[in-house]
């Protein structure tokens, strides 16, 4: 047991979020003013002491003002640091700049790297995060990383719509993309039902096509059967929403009678709500790893699932030197 | 001796004009370089050239209106160059942000300036050359080359040529803070030094004049043109206290908010300030705001460093262009 009282602040990223996961552990949110100067500079001051506190700051660094917030997170550590705070964990339910984890092209910079070491820079202990675009990211930082899984989540939530809604109507669960396969089939597994992949023909596929296939067929291929069955959809990440829109009107294409899609961050810049609204899909779930209750009176296809009491319960252990691993059974 | 043919300048979106301006006292065309967010905020940066075995020179102020993604692409920049294999990096911030948050001034405060200088050093920069840092501690917040440029004496000539006329002087510093800068001014001027101290009275703020003004020239001489209120206020004091006019000459123009306006109502007859900020819609609407070009000083500073010379020397030997 630790001696150290467990204290939670918040940039202006999601206020709600860390609210609630203060209401789950029984506290109330620390008094931190975070804030901009007139010249666009971030102004932070920690107005109660956290001396020898174990600290977690809540902040997800999503739109629409990335940079912002992450700025945000780094000059609330650097604060906390010189009140001596005795351990800093930032709890960050969307990393942004994840999906920049590799050049991709020659001369390109690897800036989810970059941040991982400005995030070490400002004086980080530990990463609590959400469904990270890829696991491989843990491995850019030096210190512990614990990756939250929404699987438990998803797959509870499957089970109830099963019992709801589904009833005997049998269901596949589909990746969007090759790149996703791996967290679909641990829901499909677990969910002992089918697996489905929609995936992008290349260039040389589309050629070989004669032109009597119609767009869609030339633009997505999918491996697994569909027909007479609901098709879910398992990703990470919706930002512009054009792939879950062209991944739904080929399923729906393909025989699936219902397309559902369950995406751990819901980004949607752009206009991907029009997308969304515009689309196949009967219900699109997310959780609230970004904020997006503006949302919801545009969609109302767009359902929420809370992420407080799994975060809560990660910090919690966190807290006590517990296992983390246990919670995902 | 280093041959200029493998310096690269790149150049951020935050201060384009500046790094044409140095591209031409260079005579090195900018390399291609493209900037840009993505839909969700995110910074994005492509390199158009090689850049493999190259000194590369990043020009990017860390300024207004979006200080956060200023720095992050300036950070986002220097990560592209050194993966792909340049030799030395070097970032240009005519303009450091956050340097004013360089202290504690009250419990459980950050000091931003560090953590900025922090992540700087983190992205892979080897050598940073500024201009008139806030403190010149900040200098002390980097375990890297720092040039801390000064222009003071493009300050100095501007005064001797243009107010010339005006009769005699007094050079003021507006706040205790910035007094060794005011009194480096003055001596070059052979001039007088006035201070004009802070005060706070309850909730209102006033200011108490230190020396004496009357029938003389004010030349206010400050790091930081921000809000401008605190120049208006010291303007208006020094009219009251019998001063003929009221110059200010700032290095940097951040002239954030109401400053404008601020600045036009005034009793202020010309504010002077340098281009290590970006000011092209700004200075449109405000008549009294006067321009340096300080580039010239940066182009022999980068000159100096290329073949390896000393930099001191180089301010006393400067001339506006």
């Amino acid at each position: 047991m630790s001696n150290n009282r467990l204290v939670i602040l918040h940039g202006n990223a999601h206020p709600k979020l860390s609210k609630e996961i203060a209401s789950c552990l029984n506290t109330e949110v620390g008094n931190a003013l975070v804030s901009k100067f007139a010249n666009s500079e971030t102004q932070v001051i920690i107005n109660e002491s956290v001396r020898d506190v174990d600290l977690y700051i809540v902040q997800p660094t999503c739109n629409p003002s990335v940079n912002d917030y992450l700025m945000e997170l780094l000059v609330m550590v650097d604060g906390a640091k010189r009140a001596s705070a005795h351990r800093i964990t930032a709890v960050v339910p969307f990393f942004g700049y994840a999906r920049q984890s590799k050049k991709d092209k020659s001369r390109a910079p690897i800036t989810c790297k970059l941040v991982a070491n400005m995030m070490e820079a400002a004086g980080i202990d530990r990463v609590i995060t959400m469904d990270l675009h890829s696991s491989q990211i843990q491995g850019f930082f030096n210190i512990p990383v614990e990756n939250v899984y929404t699987e438990p989540l998803f797959v509870k939530y499957i089970k109830k719509k099963k019992k709801t809604e589904f009833l005997n109507q049998e269901f596949v669960i589909v990746s969007p993309g090759v790149g996703g396969v791996k967290r679909a089939k641990a829901i499909s597994d677990k969910l002992e039902s089918e697996l489905a992949i929609i995936h992008r023909a290349n260039k040389e596929m589309s050629l070989s096509l004669s032109s009597s296939f119609s767009f869609d067929i030339e633009e997505t291929v999918l491996v697994g059967d569909v027909t007479g069955k609901i098709a879910i959809i398992i990703d990470d990440i919706a930002d512009t929403c054009k792939t879950l829109k062209l991944a739904s009107k080929a399923l729906i294409k393909k025989g699936a009678i219902k397309v559902y899609a369950l995406v751990t961050h819901g980004v949607f810049s752009n206009n991907a709500i029009d997308i969304i609204n515009d689309s196949s899909i009967t219900e699109l779930v997310i959780t609230d790893s970004i904020p997006n209750e503006h949302n919801k009176e545009k969609c109302p296809k767009l359902k929420i699932i809370s992420i407080a009491s799994v975060l809560s319960e990660t910090m919690r252990r966190c807290h006590h030197g517990e296992s983390v691993t246990s919670i995902s059974k | 001796m280093k041959t200029m043919e493998s310096v690269r300048l790149i150049s951020g979106s935050a201060h384009p004009q500046f790094a044409e301006l140095l591209s031409k006292g260079m005579n090195i065309e900018l390399s291609k370089c493209e900037s840009k967010h993505f839909l969700n905020g995110e910074t994005s940066v492509i390199l158009g050239e090689s850049v493999r075995s190259a000194s590369v020179y990043i020009i990017q102020p860390t300024c207004s209106p979006n200080v956060n993604d200023n720095i992050m692409e300036l950070l986002v920049l220097v990560d592209a160059v050194r993966r792909a294999s340049s030799k030395h990096i070097t970032a240009v911030i005519p303009f450091f942000g956050y340097g004013k948050q360089n202290k504690k001034e009250k419990s459980r405060e950050p000091i931003t300036g560090k953590l900025i200088a922090n992540l700087i050093e983190t992205s892979g920069v080897d050598r940073v050359i500024s201009m008139d840092l806030e403190a010149s501690q900040i200098q002390g917040f980097f375990n890297i080359p720092v040039d801390n440029l000064y222009a003071e004496p493009l300050i100095v000539k501007y005064i001797e040529k243009h107010y010339k006329h005006l009769g005699e002087k007094v050079v003021i510093s507006p706040a205790v803070d910035g007094v060794k800068r005011a009194k480096l001014v003055s001596d070059k001027l052979n001039c007088d030094l006035a201070i004009l101290d802070r005060q706070t009275k309850g909730d209102k703020e006033d200011m108490i004049l230190v020396g004496d003004v009357s029938g003389k020239v004010a030349i206010i001489i400050g790091s930081i043109a921000d809000t401008c209120e605190t120049l208006a206020l010291s303007a208006k004091i020094l009219k009251s206290k019998g001063a003929t006019n009221v110059f200010a000459l700032v290095s940097h123009g951040e002239l954030s908010g109401n400053a404008i306006e601020t600045l036009n109502n005034s009793e202020l007859e010309e504010l002077v300030i340098t281009n290590s900020i970006p000011q092209t819609e700004k200075s449109k609407q405000c008549p009294k705001l006067k321009i340096i070009n300080v580039t010239p000083m940066f182009c022999e500073a980068l000159k100096r460093i290329i073949h390896g010379e000393s930099i001191t020397a180089a301010s006393s030997k400067f001339v506006i262009l």
